[in-house]
Order: structure tokens, then C-alpha cells, then sequence
């Protein structure tokens, strides 16, 4: 297990001549996934021409040549739809593509000329071979479900549940009370309370904006729909102290059935999952939308907290001998962002940044322990405001313009969104005023698409690798 | 109000004076705890010190004096004997009626003139700065906006608003970026030519001083081709950054003009005395002295640099600020091509 075998031999010379790159985006849905790897494509397709590259060195010193799309590596991957992208933002007015929903992989190869003397003197121009893949984030919270047994995760689950998310929870709790643990089970009945169950995952996360929801393939359960290995919940009111109680009751009881289809999903779902997709990457970008976090409420931007805090522990950190990088490769460089930055005022970006740090501040020091290096940026991939002032009581002001996305009329505005704070308010706060960020429509575009620090983040994530 | 009249220089002596035991109790008593308002305007608690304290502090913390003996007695030691030796020459050539060895020896009272001339000028100047000695610090601390900032360096500079290099920057300069980022573009943009610019000048005066040093046959006139081409080089590269040094980091050059002189003044001597003492052949005295210039051309060439990094506006970012290994290479180069000129030129003339 220790040893995965790169797929073929021409992937395992440019491995070993540190000539490719496998690059994960992750997020949460609805962080920004889709337009992040759209631009970054974009970015690199226009490098050298209209592409806005400033604080990205190769770029700047004229380096980068640019880049072309070639065929995946792994064929059995949905490919990330590009094309489709650029038609929904090219389109009048523009609109935001439309989110992926699984697992999507794209291959770049990225053409440079190197600064390093000693390597022009065989060839100037040099390839770089960049695997792009993006998958959300919410699958690697099934991580944490391989370390637990089914009365811990039931104790976790009743722990997780605060007033919001017990609303939403209602008739499947009620309906589950009636249970009790040694009765015998009839399989249509559980088959209900299992998709009751999903349904309170999926109103949770749609309507309320939580993030933190096991088991996450009840969400998309693909071809494992109607299977009883979907088929089972959490029991409230268990705690890992019933454990030897519970295990002397019958095989055919609730608690046993639940308790196998528990263990069956962890052996049989999680870890080939894991297996398979999530550790054979170089770098790794993680996109956490703040804002949307902060409109949503305390309760949600905790349960976020949570939600990066679990993700990032499933992460191989380490860094990439020769040896390493061909037959196990481990993260060695992260990237933290804050999106949808254009949807502040530029002088707000520090506190953006500040509190995306306040958020992940038990994973960054477990990075820092580790000696990973880390970065945090708060970027835009594509960006749907233009920064102005207006002068106001003889004072300037910033604001945006741009289209908000939930108004009637469609019409362009001119806004200052309100402040981001630094650290997460106290309660009263949000009672008093809390937060409404607005969405906003795409700017249309021409050429290259126009972005917030999308070149500072190339730059981390390649720039060691474009010399 | 007892301490004060008691440490006044009042003679009479306090009559006695009878309290009554109602009256209020003295105010050597801790203060009673007082209440406030909770929104009363408050200010962050002060943590300067007060006056007296803190020159007491500054003074217990300051670094100790120190007198520069070695260098001192090595500079003037040389300059000593460079007189006496060039005088000495003078008398010879009097007596004898060497007119040619008169005039090297006129030379190198003429290198000592320079030297005295361009060391005191550097002095009435290190006078002038100890008034305003923290002109940079001031200039990066008054404007905290990054771009007003790069303006004032440019203006600072001499670069007019169409400069290609400043357009470049405004062009590449976007309003979200940060205070780092902006300052990285402003290197890259209008600073790296200027410290290409700078690298090339140090380069060519190095070379030039190992040159003139490897040729100059007095002591004298090599402490004062090496003061003068060293303080030269520090004007230039000023001129070329747009700013004045600070009085500090001025004194400090300074220091390391007059070590740089006492180096070439030793060598020079030492090297005289070796040869005479070793019975060297020409050939050994040839490359002693390309030893010796080489030396001076190197300690030219730490100046150099030393004095960008004093100079650069904007500190150097890692791995980015020239180093001497590698100007130790040009001056090689440099050194070797004026060599091949020199002898290309006399082929040609045969």
C-alpha cells in the first residue's frame, strides 16, 4: 500500500527528472473549485500574451511560454470541462459555470525557458507536465469514519448537533426515538430511516450551509443507490460507554445491523476510495469561502471550522526525496485561499486573511509542526467587481461594481459590502447585525480572465518548478 | 511637601507644631481604589519613559567606545612612511639629478594631495549629515501606502513620470495588491536595472583600482588612488539610487575606505621589503604586485557591494543581493580582457 506504482514508464521518467506535477484542488462545495481551476487554465493558456501575470516570477521576467491541454493520464477520471466554463462566461450576460460534482482531472503542459545556465546549454525551453485535479472536499470527511467504531460515531453525531441543524433534523429524530436498539428489523423500514436520515444531510447542507455531514456518500451516493450499504444512520443516545452492553445483543438486532452496514461502508467505500484518488499528490489548494460562511451565521462558520480542521488531517504531508516523489509521493507544499475576495473592497483583503487564518489555525500549526511550507491568500479567481470611490460626506469611499446575482432587474450597482472582521464577533453580534455579503455576476471578458492574486498563487504552487 | 522643604537649602529650622488628631491622616497611605465610568475615553497606556530615565538607559546600553588602534595607527603609519619615502625620493632625485625618479616622486605627493583633499572633503560631508542622519528610515516610515511610497522613491531617483522602467510598473501595479507585492514589482521593474547598473559600476571600478594599484609604484600613491576611487565609486552608486546616505551607514563606509587604504598602503610596503629582503626576480616582482592589486580590486569590490545594501531603498530579497563570489568571476574576466587588449593593441603596434 505503501507503494504505489506510477501508471506507466514515460509518467515515472518525469517524475524522476522532477518534471511533473500532480496538483489536488479542494474545497468545499460551492468555495470556488470550478472557477479556480477554469481561470488557472486560462491563466496559463494566455501566459506571455493578455494574461495578467505579474506577481508570478516566470511570467514576470518573460519566461513563460505557455501551455496546452493533452491527454489525462488516469482515463478512467471524468475530465474537468474546460470548454464548458469558458461558453457559461463567455456568454451574455456572463454566468458562473456550473459546479463540477465528483472527481475531474486535467493535464497541462506548460512550456518555459529556464534561468538556470548551467541547464540552457542543453535545451532552452522546457517542459513542465501539470495534473490538475479537483475533487470536493466534503468526500474526505469520510476520512475520520476509519478511526472511529459505530458507538463513537453515534456519540459524535449527537454531539455535532446544535439548535440549527436539530431543526432540520426533526421528524427523522422523532422517528428514530421509537426505535428501540434490541428489536429485530424489518429492511424496507430501515431503508426508510436511511433516506430520511439523507434527507436531513441534505437540507442541512443546501439550506443551512453546513459543511460538516457524514456520511458524505449519502449526499452523492452514485451507483450505490439502493444499496444497503447506504442504509443506516447514526442511533442517538449511544455513547462508546454502551459498547460492551450493545455487543451481547442478538446478530438480527437494529444496533448489530447498523453496526455491520457501519463497518461494511468504512472497509468496502472509504478506504479504496482513499486508496485509489487521494495519495499520489504533489500540492495540494484548499478554497474556503469565508464570506459565505460569515452570511451564514456562527453555527456554521464553527461547524466550517471543524469541517477544514478534519479535511486537512486526511492530507500526507512530508517532503519529496527522488526515491519518494516516484513511488510514494507526499504534499509538500500547501496553499490556503480565501476566494472570492473581489467580493469585498480591496482594503478589506488583510482581515480576510486574517480571519481565513483564525479559521484554520489548529491545522496551520500542526503544518508548521511538520515544517510544510504554507501559505494563505486571499485571491479571486475570476473576478465580478471592478474597485472604485465615491466621494461621500467629504470622505472617500471604496466600493464595487459590479451585478449582484440576487436582484431583480440585473442591473450594475455601485456597493460597499460592508467590513469583514478580523476575528469571529462575539454572539451579540450577530444578533445585533450579522453579515450579507452579496453575490455577484461575472465581469464579461475578452481576453485572459481577470483575477485577484491568481498569479501569486501560481506562483507557490509552480514557481520552484518553472526555474 | 515635608521632603521638599527639608531638601531646600532653607536654614531656619521647622518650629514646633502641634496636629490635632482629627485632622486628616497623611498622604503616605496607599490610594483607595476609584471608580470610573466604563465609558469614559481611555488611551492605551503610554510606555515611553520618562526623560531623565531614559537617556540613563540609553547610556548604560549604548555600545562601548571603541577606538580603532590598529586601523588608525596603519593609516597613518603608512601615510608616514609614504611621505617620507616620497620625499626622501624628492631629495635623491634633487641631489642626484634623476629628473625621472623627481618626478614619480612628485607624483606621489601629488596622490598624497588627493588623498588629503578627498578624505577631507568626506569629512566636512559626514559633518554636514550627522544633522539629518535618518533619512531613509524617515522616507519609508512617512507614507504607509505602497504606491505613494514607490512614487517618492522614483521622484527620489530622478526618473521622470514616462520612464519606460516606472511605466512598466504602473502598468504591472494593481489596486488590490499588497504593501510585499508591491514592493516585489518595484524591484523588479525599476530597481533591477538600476542594481545591474550598479553591479557594472563595481565591477569596472574594482578593476580599475587593482589595475592602478598593481601599477603604482608608492605607497602614498596607492592610499590615494584607493580613497580617491572608493569614495568616487560611493558617489556614484548614491547618484544612481537617488538617495543620500545616512550619517551612520556613511561612518561606516568611511571606516571601510580608510581599512581598505591601510591595506593597499601595508601591502604595497610589505611587498617592497619582501622583494628586497628575498632578492626576488622580476618575474616573482611582477606577480607580487598583480597579488597585491588583485587584493585591492577585491576589497573594492566588498565596498561595493556593502554600499548598495546601504543604498538599496528596498532591502534585498533572499538570494537576490549580488555576492562577492560572483563579482570575484567579472572582476577576473575584466581583468583578463584588458589584459588581452593590452597585448592585442601592442601587437598591432608591431
Amino acid at each position: 500500500m505503501a507503494l504505489t506504482l506510477p501508471r506507466d514508464m514515460g509518467d515515472m521518467i518525469e517524475r524522476g527528472f522532477d518534471r511533473r506535477l500532480r496538483l489536488a484542488v479542494t474545497g468545499l462545495s460551492r468555495a470556488g473549485k470550478t472557477a479556480f481551476l477554469t481561470s488557472l487554465v486560462n491563466q496559463l493558456r494566455h501566459a506571455g500574451l493578455d494574461a495578467r501575470l505579474d506577481l508570478m516570477k516566470t511570467a514576470r521576467e518573460g519566461r513563460l511560454l505557455g501551455a496546452q491541454r493533452i491527454e489525462q493520464s488516469d482515463l478512467s477520471i471524468p475530465s474537468f470541462p474546460y470548454d464548458e466554463a469558458i461558453e457559461a462566461l463567455s456568454l451574455s450576460p456572463p454566468e458562473w459555470p456550473r459546479p463540477t460534482r465528483g472527481i475531474s482531472e486535467l493535464c497541462l503542459s506548460i512550456r518555459y525557458r529556464t534561468a538556470l545556465p548551467g541547464r540552457a546549454l542543453i535545451k532552452a525551453q522546457r517542459t513542465l507536465t501539470l495534473d490538475l485535479v479537483d475533487y470536493p472536499g466534503e468526500w474526505l470527511l469520510d476520512l475520520p469514519l476509519l478511526e472511529l467504531d459505530y458507538p463513537q460515531w453515534c456519540e459524535r453525531m449527537t454531539r455535532l448537533q446544535g439548535p440549527a441543524r436539530r431543526a432540520y433534523a426533526a421528524d427523522w429524530l422523532s422517528a428514530v426515538q421509537k426505535l428501540a436498539v434490541d428489536q429485530s428489523v424489518d429492511d424496507r423500514e430501515l431503508a426508510e430511516l436511511a433516506a430520511g436520515y439523507a434527507e436531513t444531510l441534505k437540507r442541512a447542507r443546501a439550506e443551512g450551509g453546513f459543511s460538516y455531514v457524514q456520511p458524505g456518500r449519502f449526499l452523492l451516493p452514485g451507483d450505490l443507490e439502493g444499496a444497503p450499504v447506504l442504509q443506516f444512520f447514526p442511533l442517538p443516545g449511544i455513547t462508546a460507554e454502551d459498547r460492551v452492553r450493545l455487543s451481547r445483543l442478538p446478530a438480527g438486532s437494529l444496533y448489530k445491523t447498523l453496526e455491520r452496514r457501519f463497518e461494511h461502508y468504512k472497509r468496502h467505500v472509504v478506504l479504496p476510495f482513499y486508496r485509489d484518488h487521494f495519495r499520489r499528490f504533489d500540492r495540494q489548494v484548499v478554497l474556503v469561502d469565508v464570506l459565505s460562511a460569515l452570511n451564514a451565521g456562527a453555527e456554521v462558520f464553527n461547524d466550517m471550522r471543524m469541517t477544514l480542521g478534519d479535511l486537512m488531517k486526511s492530507f500526507r504531508f512530508g517532503g519529496n526525496g527522488t526515491l519518494r516523489r516516484l513511488f510514494s509521493p507526499r504534499i509538500d507544499r500547501l496553499l490556503i485561499c480565501a476566494t472570492k475576495a473581489d467580493h469585498v473592497t480591496p482594503e478589506q483583503h488583510p482581515k480576510l486573511l486574517a480571519l481565513l487564518e483564525q479559521l484554520l489555525d489548529e491545522p496551520i500549526k500542526d503544518l508548521r509542526y511538520l515544517d510544510v511550507p504554507v501559505k494563505a491568500l486571499s485571491l479571486a479567481s475570476i473576478r465580478a467587481t471592478e474597485t472604485r470611490t465615491i466621494e461621500r460626506n467629504g470622505q472617500r469611499q471604496p466600493v464595487l461594481y459590479g451585478t449582484p446575482l440576487d436582484e431583480p432587474g440585473d442591473q450594475p450597482a455601485l456597493i460597499f459590502p460592508g467590513e469583514v472582521p478580523d476575528r469571529l464577533p462575539e454572539e451579540a453580534f450577530w444578533h445585533r447585525q450579522g453579515f450579507s455579503f452579496s453575490a455577484f455576476r461575472p465581469l464579461p471578458h475578452r481576453d485572459a480572465l481577470p483575477h485577484i492574486r491568481m498569479d501569486a498563487a501560481l506562483d507557490w504552487l509552480l514557481g520552484d518548478k518553472l526555474r | 511637601m515635608n521632603d521638599r522643604r527639608s531638601s531646600s537649602s532653607d536654614t531656619r529650622l521647622r518650629p514646633p507644631e502641634r496636629f490635632d488628631a482629627t485632622d486628616e491622616v497623611p498622604q503616605h497611605d496607599p490610594r483607595p481604589m476609584l471608580r470610573f465610568d466604563p465609558d469614559t475615553d481611555s488611551q492605551p497606556l503610554d510606555e515611553t519613559l520618562p526623560d531623565g530615565v531614559e537617556s540613563a538607559l540609553d547610556r548604560a546600553l549604548a555600545r562601548p567606545r571603541r577606538r580603532r588602534w590598529g586601523l588608525l595607527v596603519l593609516v597613518g603609519g603608512a601615510l608616514a612612511v609614504g611621505v617620507a619615502q616620497s620625499a626622501m625620493q624628492l631629495v635623491d632625485a634633487w641631489r642626484l639629478g634623476e629628473w625621472l625618479a623627481g618626478a614619480w616622486g612628485a607624483l606621489g605627493v601629488l596622490g598624497g594631495g588627493l588623498l588629503a583633499g578627498a578624505l577631507g572633503r568626506e569629512l566636512g560631508k559626514l559633518r554636514r549629515l550627522r544633522r539629518h542622519s535618518q533619512l531613509r528610515e524617515a522616507l519609508i516610515d512617512e507614507s504607509p501606502e505602497p504606491f505613494a511610497l514607490c512614487d517618492r522613491l522614483r521622484r527620489q531617483m530622478g526618473l521622470a513620470d514616462d520612464d519606460p522602467h516606472w511605466r512598466a510598473f504602473t502598468l504591472a501595479h494593481q489596486q488590490h495588491h499588497s504593501d510585499a507585492e508591491t514592493r516585489t514589482l518595484f524591484a523588479h521593474h525599476v530597481l533591477a536595472p538600476r542594481d545591474r547598473k550598479a553591479r557594472g559600476l563595481i565591477t569596472r571600478m574594482a578593476s580599475e583600482s587593482a589595475l592602478m594599484v598593481a601599477v603604482s609604484p608608492s605607497t602614498l600613491l596607492d592610499m590615494g588612488l584607493i580613497a580617491w576611487r572608493n569614495l568616487y565609486m560611493i558617489d556614484r552608486l548614491a547618484r544612481l539610487y537617488g538617495l543620500e546616505l545616512g550619517y551612520a551607514s556613511r561612518l561606516k563606509l568611511f571606516r571601510t575606505v580608510l581599512a581598505n587604504m591601510a591595506f593597499a598602503g601595508t601591502s604595497e610596503f610589505i611587498a617592497d621589503a619582501g622583494m628586497d629582503m628575498l632578492s626576488m626576480n622580476l618575474l616573482e616582482r611582477l606577480s607580487a604586485r598583480a597579488a597585491q592589486g588583485m587584493g585591492s580590486g577585491l576589497l573594492t569590490a566588498r565596498l561595493g557591494l556593502r554600499t548598495i545594501r546601504l543604498l538599496r531603498p528596498l532591502p534585498f530579497e533572499e538570494n537576490q543581493a549580488p555576492r562577492l563570489a560572483d563579482l570575484r568571476r567579472e572582476l577576473w574576466t575584466e581583468l583578463k580582457r584588458l589584459d588581452r587588449d593590452g597585448r592585442a593593441t601592442r601587437d598591432g603596434d608591431g
